[in-house]
């Protein structure tokens, strides 16, 4: 029984730490534009499918799939930038957000076509075993996750307070007005924070299909979902928040499998969204992203 | 020799409405020029569209030779006009010295150090609070930030819109012995202002603007201050 709990606990960061930089990402693009980008996770999903087509066509190794699937997820973020974020950058945050669900159907349209089966291998990231410990195995690709998740938060956070650029969005947070004043070309401060949040999430993608070594477009909405799920669990617009929030979904959703059965895995997840947004805790609506 | 700021039939509207309705001034280099007007005469849209925030429908910014009319707030700072905007606007939750520093941010020079040795001279206060957040700053303290800040951009225009705005007496006079200060130091200043009698002592210039437009020029004592003020306030809306 105790055995059960800790090895749930395990599996649950494991996957948690893919929901955690799936939150990552979202928060970066949430707390400096103030804009929900439904397309996020659609534009991790083409970049994967990007990287799926080209293991399937030519001989490649696993880090030359994760370029692509990078490379791809930040082309779709641009044209998601372009098309959705720029042009109503003083307009209303429901038409941005209108606009990047028209372009989730989109990408969703683009790779079924080209790319009919529902299902697709990814070569996975180990060949290797899992790692035992008495009664408990740990996944090689948990680890490599956990890593990734805690390692970007810390490097987000050291960029954001010790860097130029990070100024320069913490400016832009703070006052968009000011930070113009300022000289700060705010526009390319956008687009880039944008670039860095697809980036991000490219890298999610593939740790999340290499894990589970398949694709399917069903990626797209799965990954929306979760990262915004975990992102409003830790709290709109921290990154921290995200990486908690990340992490304490995947460890909920694991216990709540394996008590209740995997039906009850998402109805858990939703119910707790639901108690919080109903309580709202002073943590879920802090304001800054840092 | 031309104006250092020379502005010709300007219009700024919000949707339908003209908020500037073909507006022309000068700013002379070296000078304090100074703005005044009743509430909604379009000052402040006079000072954003100058500022590049605000995009006009027509009319000519020629700032030091060049059209800046309609060209982005970063670009134009970098020409050397910055803005003291209206109501404070600091970077609340950055510290003091982050503030100065965002004000630098086009700078790639290696004077920026001393340039804030200077801004701290200046402004003592500051450096008393220099890692301390801008918004637990009091609202002279908060002014003087937004004039430091803009400073860090090595201007060679300071705008200043209503930088005596809700401060105390002592406060405003603080503000205005800087304001002569930075014009001594060669920097040219256009001044919006409410505070009439404290502007017509600093100004080498002003302007009268109402309902969209500049309704008279001239020098301080080319009318007397009770009917300048009279205007500023109200408007030259026969009693």
């Amino acid at each position: 029984m105790i055995f059960d709990l800790i090895q749930n606990t395990f599996d649950g960061l494991a996957m948690g730490a893919s929901y955690a930089l799936l939150a990552v990402g979202f928060t970066l693009v949430f707390g400096v534009l103030r804009r929900v980008n439904l397309s996020y996770g659609p534009a991790i999903m083409f970049g994967c499918y990007s990287a799926t087509w080209v293991s399937l066509s030519f001989h490649s190794n696993v880090f030359s799939l994760l370029g692509i699937t990078v490379l791809g997820s930040v082309l779709a973020g641009t044209y998601v930038e372009r098309l959705c974020f720029a042009p109503h950058r003083q307009g209303s945050a429901i038409a941005a957000m209108v606009a990047s669900f028209a372009l989730w159907m989109q990408f969703e349209e683009v790779v079924t076509l080209v790319m009919p089966k529902h299902l697709y291998d990814f070569p996975p990231m180990f060949d290797g075993e899992s790692l035992a410990f008495g009664p408990l195995s740990l996944r090689v690709e948990a680890l490599v996750m956990l890593a990734c998740a805690l390692s970007i938060c810390y490097a987000l956070h050291r960029m954001l307070f010790r860097s130029r650029f990070g100024l320069a969005v913490r400016a832009v947070i703070d006052a968009p007005v000011a930070a113009q004043l300022a000289g700060i070309n705010v526009p390319r401060i956008l687009l880039l924070v944008f670039l860095l949040a697809s980036a991000i999430g490219g890298l999610a993608g593939w740790l999340i299909v290499s894990t589970h070594t398949q694709v399917t477009p069903m990626l797209g909405m799965w990954s929306t979902l979760k990262g915004l799920l975990a992102m409003m669990i830790g709290g709109l617009g921290s990154l921290p928040g995200a990486v908690i929030g990340g992490l304490a979904l995947g460890v909920l959703e694991a216990h709540s499998q394996w008590f209740l059965g995997p039906q009850a895995r998402d109805l858990i997840a939703y119910l707790l969204l639901f108690v919080l947004l109903a309580w709202r805790p002073r943590w879920m609506t802090t304001q800054s992203a840092s | 020799m031309s104006a250092l700021l020379e502005i010709r039939e300007l219009v700024t509207a919000y949707g339908k409405i003209e908020a500037l309705k073909g507006v022309s001034l000068d700013v002379e280099q070296g000078s304090i020029t100074c703005l005044l007007g009743p509430n909604g005469a379009g000052k402040t849209t006079l000072m954003m569209t100058i500022a590049g925030i605000l995009r006009p429908r027509s009319g000519s910014i020629r700032f030091a030779g060049k059209e800046i009319a309609g060209r982005p707030p970063h670009a134009i700072v970098a020409g050397g006009a910055a803005l003291v905007p209206e109501n404070r606007l600091v970077f609340p939750n950055m510290t003091v010295l982050e503030n100065l520093h965002a004000g630098a941010y086009q700078r790639r020079d290696d004077e920026i150090e001393p340039d804030m040795e200077k801004s701290f001279r200046r402004f003592p206060r500051l450096k008393e609070r220099s890692n301390q957040n801008a918004g637990t700053l009091s609202g002279g303290e908060q002014q003087m930030l937004v004039v430091a800040r803009a400073l860090m951009s090595r201007p060679k225009l300071l705008l200043m819109d209503e930088p005596s705005l809700g401060l105390a007496p002592l406060v405003v006079e603080e503000i205005f012995r800087i304001i002569v200060q930075l014009h001594q130091d060669g920097v040219s200043i256009f001044l919006v202002e409410q505070n009439a009698h404290m502007a017509l002592k600093v100004a080498q210039h002003f302007y009268l603007m109402e309902q969209g437009k500049v309704s008279f020029s001239g020098t301080p004592g080319a009318l007397a201050e009770d009917e300048v003020i009279r205007r500023a306030y109200l408007g030259s809306a026969k009693a």
